[in-house]
């Protein structure tokens, strides 16, 4: 695994979420890229019943990806990760009296995967509650292990079929400095989703915000 | 009277061929077993076959020495017909191993002589008897008579004393003891004498903002509900433990106390 | 509150409703040879595997209700193995007719971050051991000879000193919840270790 960035792409003025993924798709294939089946990420969000100290208690998200297939990725809010197995699902399911799943705050990111030379792009349709929320897309560059090394590539690379429109470098490489980005498993991606999961629930509280 | 007597052969030879035939079908299986199912087999099962089998033997021995069992030694059987012709009865008794009784094989199988290779090597052996002298193989069979004696000597005497030893053993011997498997069962249970990580001073780098417990029921404490996570059974018991700590129900005064005569149990 | 009924409950992967049957029996330290040269006939024949674990036991406290139990386990002889978590459920006894203890049980493999992350849910290590020894099977049947140290000091695994003058002997089989037969079978294995171990249904209740 190289070095991910995860960004949410704007809905096309005056296009729905479906017409708009089509027209990322029709770029990446004039660029030469070829569709290499599909890919899944999910989110679960779970809060503690049982409050230990005075602060409100953090979220636990249970995260699924598709490149992972038999892993769980469990995540805190700034916290501690885990890569797990998929029993992990069952056993939330025995801690259910100490961690209730909110129920309605399942998202997931579905949609086609791309490869283009080094590249490997994921355009998915984020939905929550079966209602389409956004656009999501990935672009992993798996040659390099160290973001600081390839930043500038992909930045243009994600120009190319994105246009002005691309993101900075995600938060969990800037924190991380020259650091090795970790290759084993899939965290810094998991928290970029998570990120924009967030990012995209809050969306849905504001009126007209435009993603129907 | 030879008329008895005829019968009563008879009679033996066909229990006899059933025997075998028994003999033979549990040998096959087994033979079967051991080439098909190697991977699978378990070693009780060999040793059933093999138990079976031994069985079997013995039931043929004690037949052939009953009283009742006239000696087959004293039975001459002759050829009568000898024929190059293909015998399908024939073919059919021995399962297809012999098809023809004719001159080139009854000898064979008539026969009362040992097996050609055996002659030969008999041979061999009364010619070296033959060669060395008088003397020399009185000597030999005096020194294998001594080696022979000695040995059984050697067997028979103190077969009772290791016999008794043996059972003695098995009697007396503690393999394990009941009192460790409690602690042993306990500890991996609910971690009953295990040292408590209280100190908070001890805590592994890398674990920040680790508090460890000060109050509250720890798990040696708490008594496991009776059905799992149910809140509200559960409760009760949980609530009351820490009221009255000194309290606890007898049977684990008795535990503790069998324990600690160990030299490992505090 | 009243959580949700399982069947809503989400589960994307994993086996749900895994049961694990055990029999439990010990074996004193000179007589570790003779059985471990018995279950080297008895089992399959593959070379026995040795182990030396340490495993922390976590306690999640609950307004009200017993703690919820987690142990997790990690490799001393494999250090960059993953850790094993472990929950295992109310040990189900009272059934006569089944010859061994019942409870649920999942296993989940997990990274390193487990005892940062488990401590971030709100689980306390109540306490620890060692164990070291062997494990042998025979299809299903899996039995593991262990010696339990406790640790002297808390944390410290090259410190140990031992549980007792006895190994710890567990016969188990994991299999779907009904498939009570496989009772039988431990109980005919278990009958192949007398006089060396009497593997037994032990009622942990019973020993509290």
């Amino acid at each position: 695994m190289g070095v991910t960035c995860v960004c949410q792409v704007p809905v096309v003025e005056g296009k729905s979420v479906q017409q708009t993924v089509e027209q990322l798709h029709k770029r990446l294939e004039q660029l030469g890229a070829v569709k290499q089946g599909s890919f899944f990420v999910d989110c679960e969000t779970y809060h503690a019943t049982t409050n230990t100290g005075a602060q409100p208690s953090k979220l636990l998200y249970v995260m699924h990806n598709s490149e992972t297939p038999l892993s769980c990725l469990v995540l805190f809010d700034g916290g501690p990760t885990l890569a797990a197995d998929a029993n992990f699902d069952v056993l939330m399911v025995k801690l259910k009296s100490h961690f209730q799943n909110a129920k309605g705050h399942k998202v997931e990111s579905r949609g086609a995967r791309y490869r283009y030379a080094d590249f490997l792009i994921k355009v998915g349709t984020v939905t929550m509650s079966s209602s389409a929320r956004g656009i999501s897309v990935e672009v992993e560059y798996s040659a390099c292990v160290v973001p600081g090394d390839c930043w500038n590539l992909m930045k243009e690379f994600m120009q190319s079929f994105l246009g002005p429109s691309v993101p900075d470098l995600p938060s969990v490489f800037s924190s991380k400095a020259e650091g090795l980005f970790a290759p084993a498993d899939c965290m810094d991606t998991m928290n970029q989703y998570l990120e924009l999961f967030s990012k995209i629930r809050k969306q849905q509280v504001l009126p007209g915000s435009g993603v129907r | 009277m030879q008329q008895r007597e005829e019968k009563q052969l008879e009679a033996s030879v066909e229990s006899l061929i059933s025997r075998v035939a028994h003999l033979k079908n549990s040998l096959q299986s087994f033979i079967y077993k051991l080439e098909n199912e190697y991977d699978r087999m378990a070693w009780p099962s060999v040793l059933d076959n093999f138990a079976l089998l031994s069985g079997q033997l013995n039931t043929i021995n004690k037949l052939l020495r009953n009283e009742k069992t006239p000696s087959y030694r004293n039975q001459v059987i002759i050829p009568l017909l000898l024929s190059p012709d293909r015998d399908e009865e024939l073919a059919k008794l021995t399962e297809q191993r012999v098809h023809v009784f004719s001159h080139e094989i009854v000898p064979d199988h008539l026969r009362t002589k040992p097996d050609p290779e055996v002659e030969e090597q008999e041979k061999q052996l009364s010619a070296e008897a033959a060669r060395i002298g008088q003397e020399v193989a009185q000597k030999q069979i005096q020194t294998l008579n001594k080696l022979c004696s000695s040995l059984l000597e050697k067997l028979n005497n103190p077969r009772d004393d290791r016999d008794a030893e043996t059972s003695a053993v098995r009697q007396n011997k503690q393999w394990f003891n009941p009192i460790d498997t409690t602690a042993l069962v306990a500890a991996v249970g609910f971690g009953k004498g295990l040292s408590k990580c209280r100190p908070p001073a001890s805590v592994a780098p890398g674990h920040p903002g680790q508090t460890m417990m000060t109050g509250g029921p720890t798990l040696q404490q708490v008594t496991i509900g009776p059905s799992g996570h149910q809140a509200g059974i559960g409760s009760s018991v949980a609530q009351q433990q820490p009221g009255q700590p000194g309290k606890m129900p007898s049977s684990i005064k008795t535990n503790i106390k069998s324990a600690s005569m160990h030299p490992y149990n505090r | 509150m009243e959580a949700p009924p399982v069947t809503v409950m989400p589960v994307t992967g994993g086996t749900i409703n895994m049961m694990e049957y055990l029999l439990q029996g010990s074996v004193l330290d000179q007589s570790l040879d003779s059985l471990l040269h018995r279950l080297r006939g008895l089992c399959d024949n593959i070379e026995p595997e040795s182990f030396a674990d340490h495993e922390l036991v976590y306690l999640l406290k609950g307004r009200q209700g017993n703690p919820f139990i987690l142990r997790a386990r990690r490799s001393l002889a494999h250090p960059t193995a993953p850790w094993h978590l472990r929950y295992l459920g109310q040990p189900e006894v009272g059934d006569k007719s089944r010859h061994a203890l019942v409870r649920n049980c999942v296993d989940v493999a997990a990274s390193h971050s487990l005892p940062d992350f488990l401590n971030e849910m709100g689980f306390r290590m109540d306490h620890e051991f060692v164990a070291k020894g062997h494990i042998f099977r025979k299809g299903a049947l899996k039995v593991v000879v262990s010696k339990l140290s406790r640790a002297l000091v808390p944390g410290n695994t090259d410190n140990t000193e031992p549980l007792s003058l006895s190994y710890l002997v567990e016969l188990s089989v994991l299999a779907p919840a009904g498939q009570d037969t496989v009772s039988e079978d431990m109980r005919s294995f278990a009958e192949q270790l007398k006089p060396l171990v009497h593997l037994e249904k032990i009622d942990p209740k019973r020993l509290m």
